[in-house]
């Protein structure tokens, strides 16, 4: 939320700079099990956001010392590619902010993963953002809940994640990188869809009580159509081979 | 009726004692990717890791020695012993390839081998354990008509390392990869059939290379 | 090392000494290659390239930036590589790996040894050139990175086009010149496993190599090489394999040029 000075109308005649209402996701696309070597995988454009997830695991935790004998220890790494974004290269591997993001994402997920029945072992989540267009750890959460699912994680749900903020006070969802940059107020969540709980909270800007609630309201509801999104991804996996068999018969 | 559940998906609005799912306010819910058959009740995953039985047969490599303690690699997240008798003479080496029975299982972890045989020569491929039914077919067939028509000689481990010796490795491996891709959808055999039939021909004698495999310990 | 190296090491030696490898390919033969330039649309150019199950995404991107003290007018060719850990088990987070480093500095040389970038015509005005920057991102490993990193990475400039420079600065919002590409490089990678000599390795097969050597040709000369791991060659396996390396740039370059026609 930096150069306010400067900032651009980023709403006119009530819509959105792209054309999409305040309520309106941005198109996204999920294909799981696209890598060979990860136990699961997924790959997801959301936007202009190209997020590439993997999981391997559960395999032995190392080193031995971080090992907890009655349960499955998670690890997470978020990261973005030195040439993701629209600017001037980047330095390559985690910085603050991705270290913060890699344990925020890694705490989401040990709510719905079962760690108890992996007893010993790591699960290691790999978020690699590889083109960013804002709200890339919504897409990461979202693109890694499909690769678990993929790796055949036990789990109590499916998570997704997405941002809702303000702008201009107006309530608006799934914010690009322009919008991400010059918002009010910014606030992505992690949910549970099974029972809504909120398994990752982060906002900054300013919300009063009514905003928030609107804004809460507004991420559950895109919540259907991102679950229905990741669930389709799954089952396109095992469809796939279906109709390679009445092809290839 | 057979669908695909997702982690969270309901199965039942009451509570159900069934594998591969959890209950929470009294409902059920899957807890992995599977394949649910509504007649039969169950839930079979269609990925994820080996969760070790005592009495599965596995497919393990010696990684570390010790005396007579052996550290079995068997692709999986825990720890496997192999304990050899005081009596035993030959020792095994790093890289052998043991096949053996699960005797124990220690905080869901530990898994404890008995009966090992050594696997000479060869190599080794891992497969998601969740295939190796469809890889070993009812009653062997589908295991026995790959070793018939490569001449390629095969163990399976519960594990999902798999020992493969002879002539016909890579077209059985090439069978098992299709396996292993294809386990969910019906017609299988046959199709894996016409597949080797059009790589190897018709069946030819199987090489009696497994004759080398000598039985262990007790 | 993992368990199923311990066996492969072998297996795969003892298949070799038949004149057999794993996947049934001749010794000298590539595995399947797949270019795809054009997957990052915020990079100035980008490319992924499949060599088998091996996957590389090379990105690149340009910036406005100060000369080297010794080319005062030539631009800059900034090399670097990651060995991400969602792209193999054995893989893991840190700081760059000698791996890494040795793997962005070998296809660094090739490149730079070839002036496949035209360094020189990256000058923009005193005290000020562009910097590209190419960036070498592993996302599945299962061997020769050498060659497919190379591959991704040429095919990644041949693809990039440099934002318009106004007012001292880089305007990312127009790119419409492409890169200046003087010529194109192909590697060759080779294992020797006991006697035997082979092209692009497998992840088994360069576990089970004495030994590695790279060669960059650019169809005219050898560019660069790079010899890797404790065996050796004799001078005049080394030169076999300089031979095989032309025929295989020719093959190479077809590849890159149908890839980056289908672009256009």
């Amino acid at each position: 939320m930096a150069n306010k000075a400067n900032k651009p109308q980023l709403l006119v005649n009530g819509k959105r700079l792209d054309g999409r209402a305040f309520n309106e996701l941005r198109p996204l696309k999920i294909e799981a099990a696209v890598l060979k070597n990860a136990d699961g995988s997924a790959y997801l454009e959301w936007g202009n956001n190209k997020i590439l997830a993997a999981v391997y695991g559960p395999i032995e935790a190392m080193p031995k010392h971080v090992a907890d004998p009655a349960k499955a220890i998670i690890k997470c790494r978020y990261s973005m590619a030195p040439f993701s974004s629209v600017g001037e290269h980047s330095r390559s591997g985690p910085n603050r902010r991705a270290i913060e993001i890699s344990k925020v994402t890694k705490e989401a997920f040990e709510n719905v993963v079962m760690l108890n029945d992996f007893p010993g072992s790591e699960i290691d989540i790999f978020i690699e953002v590889l083109q960013s267009d804002g709200g890339t750890r919504a897409a990461g959460i979202t693109a890694a809940a499909v690769a678990l699912a993929n790796a055949g994680i036990h789990m109590k749900d499916l998570i997704y994640a997405v941002s809702a903020g303000k702008i201009d006070g107006n309530i608006v969802l799934d914010f690009n990188m322009i919008e991400d940059n010059y918002s009010d107020s910014d606030m992505p969540m992690a949910i549970s869809p099974r029972n809504n709980d909120v398994l990752l909270l982060q906002m900054d800007g300013h919300f009063t009580r009514e905003e928030l609630k609107k804004a809460m309201g507004m991420v559950i509801e895109a919540g259907k159509t991102i679950t229905k999104l990741q669930k389709d991804a799954l089952n396109e996996v095992y469809k796939k081979a279906e109709v390679k068999y009445e092809e290839g018969a | 009726m057979r669908d695909i559940l997702i982690p969270g998906d309901m199965v039942a609005s009451e509570p159900l004692r069934m594998e591969n799912t959890y209950v929470e306010n009294g409902k059920t819910f899957a807890k992995v990717l599977g394949m649910y058959e509504r007649e039969k009740k169950t839930l079979v995953p269609l990925e994820g890791v080996w969760i070790p039985k005592i009495g599965d047969i596995v497919v393990g490599i010696i990684t570390g020695t010790k005396n007579t303690v052996y550290e079995v690699d068997l692709n999986f997240f825990g720890r496997s012993i192999l304990i050899g008798s005081k009596y035993e003479r030959q020792s095994y080496k790093n890289g052998d390839v043991v096949e053996a029975i699960v005797k124990d299982v220690e905080d869901r972890k530990t898994v404890i081998l008995s009966g090992p045989k050594i696997l000479y020569g060869g190599t080794v491929l891992n497969i998601k354990p969740i295939k190796v039914p469809r890889v070993i077919g009812k009653n062997n067939t589908m295991i026995g008509q790959i070793a018939d028509l490569t001449g390629c000689n095969m163990i399976v481990g519960k594990n999902g390392t798999v020992w493969l010796k002879g002539e016909g490795v890579g077209v059985a491996t090439e069978a098992i990869r299709q396996i292993e891709a294809e386990a969910h959808i019906s017609g299988l055999t046959e199709r894996i059939k016409r597949m080797l039939e059009e790589k190897c021909g018709p069946r030819r004698p199987r090489t009696q290379e497994t004759e080398g495999a000598e039985e262990k310990f007790e | 090392m993992g368990a199923m190296d311990l066996v492969k090491n072998h297996y795969i030696k003892e298949i070799l000494a038949r004149g057999v490898r794993e996947d049934g390919r001749g010794m000298f033969d590539f595995r399947n290659m797949k270019i795809v330039p054009g997957v990052i649309d915020h990079a100035e150019g980008s490319a992924q390239v499949d060599l088998g199950n091996t996957r590389v995404l090379a990105g690149v991107k340009m910036q406005v930036d100060e000369p080297m003290p010794d080319t005062p007018n030539q631009g800059n060719q900034i090399m670097s590589a990651e060995l991400l850990p969602l792209a193999h088990a054995e893989y893991e987070t840190g700081p760059p790996s000698p791996e890494a480093i040795e793997l962005a500095r070998v296809v660094d040389r090739g490149i730079r040894a070839a002036n496949c970038i035209d360094l020189e015509g990256l000058f923009l005005e005193e005290g000020k050139v562009w910097s590209v920057f190419a960036d070498i991102y592993v996302l599945n490993y299962d061997g020769n990175l050498f060659d497919a990193s190379t591959l991704a990475v040429m095919a990644a400039l041949m693809n990039a086009r440099v934002p318009d420079y106004k007012d001292g600065k880089a305007d990312y919002t127009n790119k419409a010149t492409p890169l200046k590409i003087n010529s194109v490089v192909a590697s060759t990678t080779f294992c020797k496993l006991d006697r035997s000599l082979l092209l692009d390795p497998d992840m088994h097969e360069e576990g089970a190599a004495d030994c590695r050597i790279t060669i960059t040709t650019d169809g005219e000369g050898v560019r660069a090489m790079q010899k890797g791991m404790s065996g050796s060659l004799s001078t005049s396996e080394i030169e076999k394999l300089v031979d095989l390396s032309f025929d295989k740039y020719r093959e190479v370059k077809k590849k890159l040029e149908e890839s980056s026609r289908r672009r256009d």
